[in-house]
């Protein structure tokens, strides 16, 4: 049906170098047909876009290649430049109007009432604290195995090795969550457990009976997995999942 | 659709972000104490201050009434006059 579909299509330069990806995608022709709205609006900056490519391959002198891109001046720098000023206005903005306040110097020879790690080692800071969990060997006369001290320790061994192994567990194509709902409830967990395990380090400074946090540890995040499995397995309905597969399946040039 | 999200969305964070800055001046009282929500940290407001207070809740209203209306009143709106074209026609 495409036009771009014949055996004659050039991509070294000589042609537009504009292969339509699949059957299902609208031909140049048929992107010109519509002539009101939206789709004329994509239509004339694509056409000029494409003009503009076209103008500056036959001005230049560099040697053709076979790019189905746009190029990176101006359509992506604009964009980056815009959300880069805004960022860095946000940081000035802030530092001028809410300077932080500077503290006193530690000193080193007191030893403060709580230690605790920085908020975002919480969470290993909390494994250390599984004590409970650490089973009693009737065979060793109801001694445990190991100190409640290596037990925390090999615990984040554990998670920590189980975060590095999910990227060979699971490599798959799915670009949203609806698409893959168990490895996204997988993941889900993961999130809602490193909030909990965090909460479980800091438990003097909860207000909730410590036992009761400790359960809550564990079962708030398959809780949530089980949610975020429902939710997204409702969300798949009417879902373009061909969308992604045919934007990383495009057809390599002849 | 998209474009009233942005609106409301706009709204809430030019005005998020001036209520916290004139909280964070004038009603935070020390780095490790109540944050933009603790008592008024100076005693007698110049002329400035009263300015700079009266924007505060200013900036604050703009937000939550910003929002409430792009997200909430103008997309109601909208849904009750295609309803009643609906019916008329």
């Amino acid at each position: 049906m495409s036009d771009n579909d014949t055996d004659d299509v050039r991509t070294d330069g000589s042609g537009t170098g504009i292969v339509s990806p699949d059957d299902e995608t609208p031909a140049w022709s048929e992107r010109k047909e519509r002539t009101q709205g939206l789709s004329r609006l994509t239509y004339e900056y694509f056409e000029r876009a494409r003009r503009e490519d076209q103008d500056l391959r036959q001005e230049s002198d560099y040697i053709e290649r076979d790019v189905l891109a746009f190029p990176a001046w101006p359509h992506e720098m604009m964009r980056n430049i815009a959300l880069t000023s805004f960022f860095v206005g946000m940081i000035l903005f802030v530092s001028a109007t809410l300077p932080p306040e500077m503290p006193n110097p530690a000193n080193s020879s007191v030893t403060p009432a709580i230690i605790l790690p920085d908020w975002y080692l919480y969470w290993s800071f909390g494994l250390l604290k599984l004590g409970p969990l650490n089973p009693d060997l009737s065979i060793l006369g109801g001694s445990k195995l190991m100190a409640d001290r290596t037990y925390g320790v090999l615990a984040n061994v554990v998670v920590v090795g189980f975060v590095a192994i999910v990227p060979f567990l699971n490599k798959g194509s799915a670009r949203r969550p609806v698409e893959q709902p168990f490895w996204a409830a997988v993941g889900m967990s993961g999130v809602i457990f490193s909030l909990t395990i965090a909460a479980l380090s800091i438990k003097n400074l909860v207000p909730m009976d410590s036992h009761l946090l400790f359960d809550l540890t564990f079962l708030v995040p398959i809780v949530s997995a089980t949610i975020t499995y429902a939710v997204l397995k409702t969300m798949r309905e009417g879902y373009m999942f061909d969308l992604n597969r045919r934007y990383y399946r495009l057809r390599p040039p002849k | 659709m998209a474009d009233e999200f942005m609106k409301g969305f706009a709204c809430l964070m030019v005005g998020g972000l001036g209520w916290m800055t004139i909280k964070g001046w004038y009603n935070t009282p020390s780095f490790e104490g109540a944050q933009l929500t603790g008592e008024l940290t100076i005693e007698e407001p110049t002329t400035f201050d009263q300015i700079a207070l009266f924007m505060g809740d200013a900036f604050f209203w703009f937000a939550v009434l910003g929002a409430l209306t792009f997200w909430v009143v103008l997309p109601l709106i909208s849904e009750f006059q295609a309803y009643l074209n609906e019916r008329s026609a």
